[in-house]
């Protein structure tokens, strides 16, 4: 392979990736958030549990799109210099509102939330999460609207050899932002509903003996991914007002395919069989095996969207402006964008998969022995300080 | 508008270098300061809550770096292409390491993560030195030269040293003598001198490269209101994890 089609592997693989973690944390995140603030007014242990316990699974998944989106933002510089020479004043605007606004806030109330515990007062600790999730959603946001001026240039022109922005509002409300960002924040609700129901699902099934919890835990879970379903559905079709004519002609047909298809069944699926039967559903086993097996398919599905999206800008890197050959950098060669692409693909799948046995451990461990927001009377021996 | 952003670009390096040197230093002075499971335990809870508060700050610098100076931004990263991959993956690895091992029981898995930590720390900090030295040395110059090296060893040295010091101000017994507060500020400082002093020299030829100002102009409206919610938000984090509050008898989560 030539160094271009490396250089698009690298991105795609260490993309993909980062979005598998980033689509559950922006489910999780509102769901931890919203079960917190529930502890905090009703005081009852069971919603102090299921604060501690699902917010373990989301901080768990939390630590992967941290370390591969540190990736993902150093790569623009190091395989796309071209991208930076050509529309750096434009795309790069975006980019840096995610990372010097939304993720600097985000990573530093997620570190006061996660060590806050026992030293923060209640409600100040509660403004924390919820910080947490604005700031994780304003990132979603900047993220699309730096992809959307690539699938769509608008607001910038093309001055000399390189593009300047002349109109920050036309970049606000780009057709191809307005129904894509909600369209994501929908899959991300979906995804983390799913979670919680297959989780629960799979406790349930094992009779394990908390019930009331898991109980809980999958109708929250079912109420969550009804409204993420809808949402993705409703604003997937949405989008198709402003897609470019022939965009999804060529490869790009075939993953955008599976994911309409699958999205369609499975908002059947939720919509006509979760939630009527949200009341019994915890208490019907056959159904737990199922619930269980439907869960890595949202995941599927947001991949496969992504590979529609980006496959379908081929060969543009800026639809109709910069082809990706001429992004890539510049005496970018086969061996260094090989090692590279080794490197990081090695050491982040190594990373992916330890990150998904933890998760799959601490579901199977159940809310016992909590490392988030132990306090030091209550602390397993094993992780005392 | 060219010299606001040259400072926001300024503060973020030396801030970095300042704040996130320490959780560096630490995670270099674990194999050495911490012989024992319990005394790394103990090291890796001091840094915990302010790592995640420290290193945005150069998330933020890359982020900076490719709204601010775009022109700059392929040059100089892809310059330093293997240097940038290393000191990923060294960045990663220890970020790793910092979330996962407490995740799971077990002495070996453990003591696995620690070392991940301490070889991702010393990456960043030996890699910091070179990079300054070939950013400051210019475009086609190696970084291993010898006065890169000694660059990489010198940063390494200071960030251990500001290691020690921020692992003083813990309670006696916890890590290390007990040292003033005062000292950590001075080691804060050396700690980001290396990075002042190439920024310094840089100043014109950064200044040069700015975005142009409708570019800008958009960054300062969308970015400047939250400048105070940024900086109120990292001194709570400081006054919330204050050594002095008794906090270091709940379990860290790291």
């Amino acid at each position: 392979m030539e160094a271009l089609d490396l250089a698009r592997l690298q991105f795609a693989v260490t993309g993909g990736i980062h979005f598998l973690f980033v689509v559950l944390t922006l489910g999780l995140a509102p769901l931890v958030a919203i079960i917190h603030t529930r502890w905090a007014r009703s005081g009852r242990a069971l919603d102090l549990r299921m604060t501690r316990f699902w917010g373990q699974i989301y901080v768990i998944n939390y630590a992967l799109g941290i370390v591969t989106g540190l990736v993902m933002e150093f790569q623009f510089g190091l395989s796309w210099s071209g991208l930076s020479h050509y529309a750096g004043d434009v795309f790069g605007a975006p980019l840096a509102m995610e990372t010097l606004v939304a993720f600097f806030l985000e990573s530093t109330f997620l570190g006061l939330w996660i060590f806050g515990w026992g030293r923060l007062p209640k409600w100040l600790h509660v403004a924390c999460i919820w910080l947490v999730t604005a700031t994780a959603y304003a990132s979603a946001f900047f993220i699309m609207l730096a992809n959307s001026f690539l699938q769509n240039p608008a607001g910038a022109v093309v001055k000399g050899d390189r593009m300047e922005l002349v109109d920050f509002g036309a970049m606000l409300t780009n057709k191809a932002l307005i129904f894509s960002f909600p369209h994501v924040i929908g899959a991300g609700l979906f995804t983390g509903g799913m979670v919680l129901v297959g989780a629960s699902a799979y406790r349930l099934r094992r009779r394990s003996e908390e019930t009331e919890f898991f109980t809980g835990s999958m109708r929250v879970g079912v109420v969550m991914a009804s409204i993420g379903i809808s949402l993705t559905v409703a604003f997937g079709y949405g989008q198709f007002g402003g897609v470019q004519e022939g965009k999804f002609n060529g490869a790009a047909g075939v993953p955008l395919g599976l994911m309409m298809e699958g999205g369609n069944l499975f908002s059947f699926v939720v919509l006509f069989f979760m939630l009527p039967l949200i009341r019994s559903l915890p208490r019907r086993r056959w159904a737990h095996p199922l619930l269980m097996a439907l869960t890595p398919l949202p995941f599927v599905l947001a991949i496969l969207g992504w590979l529609a999206r980006e496959v379908g800008r081929q060969p543009w890197m800026i639809w109709e402006r910069l082809t990706v050959a001429d992004a890539l950098s510049p005496g970018l060669t086969t061996g260094m964008i090989t090692t590279s692409l080794i490197g990081f693909t090695v050491v982040l799948g190594l990373l992916a998969v330890t990150d998904y046995v933890l998760i799959a451990r601490a579901v199977r461990r159940g809310p016992r022995d909590l490392a988030l927001g132990a306090a030091d009377d209550q602390c397993a021996p094993a992780l005392s300080l | 508008m060219e010299l606001i952003w040259f400072a926001v670009f300024a503060l973020l390096l030396a801030g970095y270098f300042a704040l996130e040197g320490f959780d560096l230093g630490v995670g270099l002075l674990m194999p050495v300061l911490g012989r024992t499971q319990e005394g790394r335990d103990r090291m890796v809870a001091a840094m915990a809550p302010f790592v995640l508060a420290g290193e945005v700050w150069l998330v933020a610098l890359a982020g900076t770096l490719f709204g601010v100076y775009p022109a700059l931004e392929g040059e100089i990263l892809f310059g330093l292409y293997p240097l940038v991959v290393a000191m990923l993956l060294g960045w990663v690895v220890r970020d790793a390491g910092l979330w996962f091992r407490r995740r799971l029981d077990g002495a070996a898995w453990r003591r696995f993560w620690d070392l991940m930590i301490a070889l991702g720390s010393l990456t960043l900090s030996f890699g910091w030195g070179l990079a300054l030295y070939a950013v400051a040395a210019g475009p086609g110059v190696s970084p291993l030269h010898p006065v890169g090296l000694l660059l990489g060893a010198l940063v390494t040295g200071l960030f251990a040293w500001h290691g020690w010091t921020f692992l003083g101000r813990r309670p006696p017994g916890a890590a290390g003598v007990p040292r003033p507060g005062r000292d950590l500020l001075v080691s804060g400082a050396l700690a980001a001198l290396p990075a002042v002093v190439v920024l310094a020299g840089g100043a014109p030829y950064l200044l040069e490269h700015s975005a142009p100002s409708s570019t800008l102009s958009v960054l300062s409206v969308m970015v400047l209101p939250f400048a105070p919610v940024m900086v109120a938000a990292q001194v709570w984090v400081w006054r919330t994890f204050h050594p002095g509050k008794g906090t270091d008898r709940i379990p860290s989560f790291f």
